[in-house]
């Protein structure tokens, strides 16, 4: 019956989502084990915390099957829990403490939700397993802006209105500009938007004067020669060749360097042994190639960190959103 | 420009390209066709199955499903008033009344049609002058979008049904919904009740879902008389006089789908309200609309597929996303190491030309696929509502699940679904409540970024000209025939007044 058609296919399409839920369902506890010789039983799951396509969900895939290449048998499962800036992945992730089958592609919004939203959790609660690369921002303005560096910028911001997009209230590019008006004393008029790519477009149209961009959102229209970067807030400039030239805003007198960091967690409360099989596995992801790549195409600064490093790492990280939003 | 197209038809006939294209557009169908299941999770969902392609060969596949998904979505919210996608809504308001009337067939003929003349339409203008559009798109600002989002909010007197009050009243309810989650301007979380699952807001898909498909359910379960609707094979067929009285709709839906789908951020959903408020203000019959015309699915399907078309626009000719399933689509681009952006045309004319050439053989594929298969999609309507009805309930909470994976989207659905039963029982019309959920977001931005640019000055509207001529749009649709009634000079000073309200 051809009428049938239609729906056979809906109903074959549903079953086999409610399948592969309740397959992730059962795979849950399977997982223990302690000491040296912990291997995860079964898939692993890769929680993104935002929806796929988005940078958070290529790095979780990126590192999923960089993972997967080096160590023989790995199965790791993508799963994309979206909601709330982040939060319901999160909290999510919270919820399997306890359980190494699980890990989480992390950035600082682990951070900067719970000092922005009243949420559950904090960095605290979960087990830092490796930092993979630092993402700094690049103040850009449109190629005909007269401004050439980041000090033309604070002064123009002291003698006159600047105004500054921002990719929300507690997006990092915020925390960059406040950093740079706590160290300078300068004045930016912001005005929020959603994302990286609308900034680029208030940028393209001069509906806003400068903005604070990752390299890899911005890189193509360097080289294109519609916007211009006047400095990174890094603490050393970017080796890539398309980035090389761009002055530190530390050089142009300017102390301040802020990177949003790209990484992997596992949920708190896992075995001491679990916590050392993905250390060992994520040293060997990050001298593979799929990690090179990965950190290339997003042009990172691969500053890798694992385990108590990392830990250390996000404790400064914490204190320095702390500072910068006034708490 | 010539050479350009020959480019792309020798890399988009390759038989290779040609097949997964194909079943690009097939996937984009039946993924349009599950509720909740959208093109942007299709497309992100499909994505890594394509990392061994050649990049043209998988863009050509997932661009295949993005387009496809727009016919796939009509056809459920023609036969049981269930959008697929967000931009079929309205289709619903007339479509479903077409199907309850037996014309299911033409319905969803026309949409295929208006699809199909849409995208070739977008398709020949973004070969031609997308980079021209792009540097205009790019003077749409937030004040430019202020005036956009008040446009699309003056459609709401096209879609009150008979009491007007009734439609404004379910409007505000919609933008108040719409004030849930964390604000734009300050971060703020309002109305969340600490619930992590409402900091980004009542989920629209859901609510959709749920009014729509199973609000439509219990309501039918309630009167019980529903009869599967039988009708003869050559009532199906789409008449000469449908498709004449659809011309006019077509190309306007068209010509206004493109410019919306331009603008970065303005999306499908919008042209299609938009269209459809058009066309009730200038359309021949428009006391028709909103009682089973077809120009009240012409309109909206060419307006949603022209602009989903135009929203490679500004992604291929600046590197910015046009909308949700266009960002996933340059998210693509990265991950087979090309980077999308202003020089693409220059550095990558294979890909890109065959990419555009493979739309145009996409989208013959789907009128082809579309066409025959309208009347055997609206034989559906014939299985007993017995079975019917479970299945639709099942593929709507299941949808919901898939959206997020989430256990919260299937009890909005649940909870929308009750609310849309009531609304149906007493007669409140659920497209201004949709409307005003889809806007609201949009629309707050959009203020709070002009009073911050303004510095608390919204009076800044009026040193952006394009912004004060869409404004005098919104007042024409709101009070078009009053005023030409009234006073036939209408002077920019009252134009403002209403709308800035």
């Amino acid at each position: 019956m051809k009428r049938n058609s239609l729906l056979l296919t809906a109903v074959v399409a549903a079953s086999v989502l409610i399948l592969t839920a309740c397959g992730e369902a059962k795979g849950q506890k399977s997982a223990g084990g302690d000491g040296e010789t912990f291997k995860p039983k079964g898939n692993v799951t890769m929680v993104v915390p935002y929806g796929a396509g988005g940078g958070s969900d290529m790095s979780g895939r990126s590192i999923a099957a960089g993972l997967e290449a080096v160590v023989p048998g790995l199965r790791i499962n993508t799963e994309n829990r979206v909601g709330g800036s982040g939060a319901v992945g999160y909290s999510y992730f919270l919820s399997k403490t306890g359980d190494p089958n699980y890990l989480l592609p992390s950035e600082t919004a682990l951070l900067a939700l719970p000092l922005n939203t009243k949420v559950g959790f904090d960095y605290t609660r979960f087990t830092p397993i490796m930092k993979v690369g630092d993402d700094f921002t690049l103040a850009v303005v449109p190629a005909s802006s007269p401004w050439t560096t980041c000090a033309d910028l604070v002064n123009a911001s002291k003698s006159g209105r600047v105004v500054a997009g921002i990719s929300g209230v507690t997006g990092l590019d915020n925390v960059v500009f406040t950093l740079t008006e706590q160290a300078t004393g300068a004045k930016f008029d912001r005005v929020p938007f959603e994302s990286g790519d609308e900034l680029l477009a208030a940028l393209l149209g001069n509906q806003i004067q400068v903005a604070s961009l990752n390299p890899g959102e911005v890189v193509e229209q360097l080289k294109a020669g519609k916007l211009k970067a006047l400095c990174a807030f890094s603490e050393k400039r970017y080796e890539y060749p398309e980035l090389k030239d761009i002055p530190t805003a530390k050089e142009q007198g300017i102390d301040v360097a802020f990177a949003q960091f790209r990484g992997l967690i596992a949920p708190g409360g896992i075995s001491d042994g679990a916590r050392k099989f993905w250390i060992d596995a994520s040293r060997k992801f990050i001298e593979s190639d799929k990690a090179r790549q990965y950190i290339a195409s997003n042009y990172l600064q691969p500053n890798a960190l694992f385990g108590d490093d990392f830990t250390a790492y996000l404790k400064e990280n914490n204190d320095t959103l702390k500072k910068a939003q006034g708490e | 420009m010539i050479d350009n197209v020959i480019l792309g038809f020798q890399t988009a006939l390759t038989p290779q390209n040609l097949l997964w294209c194909f079943v690009g557009v097939l996937a984009g169908t039946v993924i349009g066709l599950l509720p909740g299941l959208g093109s942007t999770t299709g497309v992100a969902v499909l994505l890594p199955l394509t990392l061994d392609f050649e990049p043209v060969t998988a863009l050509i596949m997932l661009a295949g499903i993005y387009y496809g998904a727009q016919y796939g979505g009509t056809i459920t919210s023609v036969l049981i008033s269930t959008p697929g996608e967000a931009s079929s809504v309205v289709t619903t308001l007339d479509g479903y009344q077409m199907a309850r009337r037996g014309r299911a067939g033409a319905a969803l003929s026309i949409a295929a049609i208006g699809s199909f003349v849409a995208a070739i339409f977008s398709l020949v203008l973004l070969m031609v002058v997308a980079p021209p559009f792009a540097d205009f798109a790019l003077k749409f600002g937030p004040v430019e979008n202020l005036a956009i989002m008040i446009l699309g909010l003056a459609t709401i007197v096209s879609f009150s049904g008979d009491s007007r009050i009734r439609g404004f009243a379910m409007a505000a309810a919609g933008l108040l919904l719409a004030t849930v989650g964390l604000d734009a301007g300050t971060g703020t979380s309002r109305f969340t009740f600490d619930s992590v699952n409402l900091l980004s807001g009542v989920p629209f898909v859901e609510v959709m879902i749920g009014l729509f498909a199973v609000g439509e359910v219990m309501y039918q379960i309630r009167i019980g008389a529903a009869a599967p609707i039988r009708t003869r094979f050559r009532d199906l067929l789409i008449t000469r006089n449908e498709l004449r009285r659809s011309v006019g709709p077509i190309g306007r839906g068209s010509v206004l789908g493109f410019l919306l789908g331009c603008l970065p951020g303005a999306g499908s959903t919008l042209a299609s309200f938009i269209a459809y408020g058009v066309e009730k203000r200038v359309s021949r019959n428009k006391g028709q609309l909103g009682q089973g015309a077809i120009e009240g699915v012409a309109s909206p399907e060419s307006a949603n597929n022209a602009a989903a078309n135009a929203n490679f626009v500004p992604t291929l000719t600046l590197g910015i996303p046009g909308g949700g399933t266009t960002a996933v689509l340059l998210g693509a681009f990265t991950i087979y190491g090309l980077q999308p952006g202003p020089l693409l045309f220059q550095n990558q004319p294979t890909l890109v030309w065959g990419l555009l050439v493979s739309f145009f053989i996409g989208n013959v594929m789907l009128l082809v696929l579309n066409l025959p298969m309208a009347p055997m999609f609206a034989q559906m309507l014939r299985i007993p509502y017995a079975y019917l009805y479970p299945i639709i309930l099942f593929t709507s909470f299941v949808g919901a699940y898939s959206i997020d994976n989430n256990m919260f989207s299937v009890w909005v659905v649940f909870v929308s679904g009750v609310a849309g039963y009531f609304m149906k029982l007493y007669d409140l019309p659920m497209a201004p409540l949709v409307l005003g959920l889809v806007i609201g977001p949009l629309f707050e931005k959009a203020l709070t970024q002009t009073s911050a640019l303004g510095d608390g000055d919204l009076l800044i509207v009026l040193s952006h000209p394009i912004a004060l001529v869409v404004l005098a749009l919104a007042v024409l649709l709101v009070a078009g025939p009053a005023l030409a009634r009234l006073l036939p000079r209408n002077t920019p000073a009252e134009e403002r007044e209403p709308a800035g309200v």
